[in-house]
């Protein structure tokens, strides 16, 4: 029972991870109908990023901020250098630029950061937290209360802001959000940004438990983008499910199956939800839902 | 939706491709003096899973033929080296090769850095009739035969018994096994399984992990749960540092459920003790005696080799060398020595004979002699147990 619980709390750390990265897929997703494939290299420079602020004498929480800041404005810069000028393209050209730019992202990272892993400590360090045989370890927690901040201020931010609005809006119908006044192409950047910052906050996260370097991106894009599916993109809310309910397959599966079929989980739940359930588990037929 | 659903499939497609593929990078150096160049290729990871290792190869490849060089070369011939990424891919690491071989018409090929890579190239090496000195740790490199392939790292087959028998003396009978499913894993797993079953140790647990894997609390919580008295970790992976965070925050670190933890010399890296911090403290690792150059004593021809070549290396990168800077001095040397005795004319073949003729040539792992059966050249002899305290090792009692 305790083992089981176990398992369970892995996969719900896991999870968060993956929910947090699955947000940005379907945040893009909404303002540009294309996956953005350089998702994972945020998560990236989030972990990177913290690391360096941490290293220039910042305290952790400042660092982390800063790596969070710097990294959406990585992703709006990203947007405007490389997505804006084919703006109102092809998805698939979109999904194109952004399979380059991962691929620039990762190279600039191995050129700045170096080829070794990086460290960032806990952020507040102790013994883990026991909870019936169960070990919750303290980094666990913070993982988990930053996902749910972030997804709280996500709600909050498309259902009560005129900004969060405007985004839902354009992603609506791009044309009458502009007949009525919203800049459009702003909203795209704006979607950029703020999937860069949940994909960074992801890395910071989960970094003093993992280490970080210039090459996790690729992996975690996989996993982000197979709960996005899972959840049905499109939909925030359901990304976040989809990256739980990855999280805890991969977990058991480890647990109970043998932990070498842990990456092709993500991969068959793939293929399966796009055979059988293309708009995902808890999605509805389009992406009307934002 | 239906074009959605085209799009995801499509980028799906996409993604996969792009994740198998990755950045070239290529440079090469010599110096062109009059004499003819003996041209030396080496296939390195310089980026992808193993990019730490390969970096620190090319940097003491770098720093050992431009010494060569400077004082004449062999012969008054300068050694030109090209040094090709792999990436820490397979297929990239042969393509890199039969480049090597083809464009470049190099004597020698060094590498790769891992073992995957390594076995991959010897199909060309083969065609090629050129020695291969790998770099790599895998057993299976000069386990499976074969007469062109030279390795420099002490190999699985000499570290693991080493390992197993240093827990044994602990007193300990019961142990759990936690293995990468990559290439130094994979290739120690049946050794450790053969070897403690020859010691008389029970395996209660056998567990294994992906590269790349961000969490392995499902296997240590099996492990918790077997009642092993101490837990084997093989792999050259950063995830080494995962698992001992993970077996922290599950109470295996400290405390009464504290069981001990072993590995080998994939955890003989700056960044393991880094990364994991307080939860490595007491690891027990068994690699080479050459990691604390002391270990060989003062007036030892092998502390004068480690600490001459340290001192070069520190001096050119502001950073001590890791045994994998350590391991690519070797497979430079070799073919130098060999190179020295062939002549600068020597082909592949001459070459190879001369490497394997190398006998008591002490370089940075210890004392090598290849025969026409072994070509990994190195004993227990040259091993050495070391602890972690405060984040870096020291010699163990």
């Amino acid at each position: 029972m305790a083992e089981l619980l176990q398992f369970v709390i892995a996969g719900l750390k896991s999870g968060s991870i993956y929910a947090l990265v699955a947000l940005g897929f379907t945040i893009v997703y909404a303002a540009t109908g294309a996956i953005n494939f350089a998702q994972g290299e945020f998560y990236m420079l989030g972990g990177m990023l913290g690391v360096w602020f941490v290293s220039l004498g910042l305290p952790v929480p400042v660092a982390a901020l800063c790596a969070v800041v710097s990294a959406a404005a990585a992703g709006a810069l990203f947007e405007l250098a490389a997505v804006r000028p084919i703006a109102g393209g092809d998805p698939l050209r979109i999904i194109i630029v952004t399979i380059g730019g991962s691929v620039v992202l990762r190279q600039l990272a191995l050129h700045l950061f170096g080829p070794d892993e990086l460290t960032l400590a806990s952020f507040t360090p102790g013994p883990s937290i026991r909870l019936f045989g169960a070990a919750i370890e303290r980094q666990t927690l913070w993982i988990w209360a930053l996902t749910l901040v972030a997804v709280v201020g996500l709600v909050i931010l498309y259902r009560r802001t005129a900004f969060g609005k405007a985004m839902r809006a354009t992603s609506l119908r791009r044309d009458a959000a502009r007949l009525v006044g919203i800049d459009a192409r702003a909203m795209v950047t704006a979607s950029f940004a703020l999937a860069a910052g949940l994909g960074a906050l992801a890395g910071l996260a989960v970094t003093p438990l993992t280490q970080t370097a210039f090459d996790v991106g690729a992996g975690i894009g996989v996993k982000g983008f197979s709960a996005a599916i899972l959840g049905g993109l499109g939909n925030p809310i359901a990304a976040v499910g989809g990256g739980l309910v990855l999280g805890l397959l991969e977990s058991l599966a480890a647990g109970y199956l043998d932990p070498i079929y842990k990456d092709a989980i993500s991969l068959i739940v793939l293929l399966a939800v796009l055979f059988l359930r293309p708009q995902g588990l808890l999605g509805g037929s389009g992406k009307e839902k934002v | 939706m239906r074009n959605a659903r085209w799009v995801v499939a499509l980028a799906l497609v996409v993604s996969m491709t792009v994740g198998m593929s990755g950045c070239g990078a290529q440079g090469t150096q010599g110096d062109s003096k009059t004499a003819e160049p003996i041209k030396l290729g080496a296939v390195l990871s310089l980026t992808g899973t193993y990019a730490a290792l390969g970096t620190a190869e090319k940097q003491a490849l770098e720093l050992e033929s431009a010494r060569i060089n400077k004082s004449g070369g062999i012969d008054g011939h300068p050694i030109e080296l090209v040094i090709e990424d792999d990436a820490t891919d397979e297929a990239k690491a042969v393509a890199a090769a039969s480049k090597l071989i083809e464009q470049d018409e190099v004597v020698a090929i060094l590498g790769a850095t891992g073992t995957g890579q390594s076995m991959a190239i010897r199909g060309d090496v083969d065609r090629a009739q050129v020695p291969q000195i790998s770099m790599a740790g895998g057993t299976a490199i000069t386990q499976q035969f074969d007469a062109n392939v030279f390795q420099t790292p002490w190999s699985n087959t000499i570290v693991v018994p080493f390992v197993l028998d240093a827990i044994k003396k602990s007193g300990v009978s019961q142990i759990a096994l936690i293995t990468d499913t990559g290439g130094y894993g994979k290739d120690g797993k049946p050794i450790i399984e053969a070897s403690a079953a020859e010691l008389g140790l029970k395996i209660v647990a056998n567990e294994t992990f992906n590269p790349g894997d961000t969490d392995m609390t499902a296997q240590l919580t099996k492990i918790r749960a077997s009642g092993a008295k101490a837990v084997l970790l093989w792999t050259a992976g950063k995830e080494a540092t995962t698992i001992m965070k993970n077996a922290q925050g599950l109470g295996m670190r400290d405390g009464a459920t504290a069981v001990p933890f072993f590995g080998g010399s994939g955890q003989a890296r700056l960044e393991f003790g880094e990364g994991s911090g307080d939860a490595a403290e007491g690891f027990t690792f068994g690699t080479g005696k050459s990691l604390v150059s002391t270990n060989w004593g003062p007036d030892s021809e092998e502390f004068k080799v480690v600490s001459d070549f340290a001192k070069r290396y520190e001096a050119a990168y502001g950073q001590a060398p890791d045994i994998f800077a350590g391991h690519a001095f070797d497979a430079f040397l070799i073919v130098v020595n060999a190179l020295k005795a062939a002549g600068p004319d020597a082909d592949g073949a001459a070459i190879r004979d001369a490497i394997e003729a190398t006998n008591g040539l002490v370089g940075f792992a210890g004392t090598f002699t290849y025969s026409a059966t072994d070509h990994n050249g190195l004993t227990t002899e040259d091993l050495s147990l070391y602890r972690f305290a405060g984040g870096m090792w020291e010699p163990a009692e």
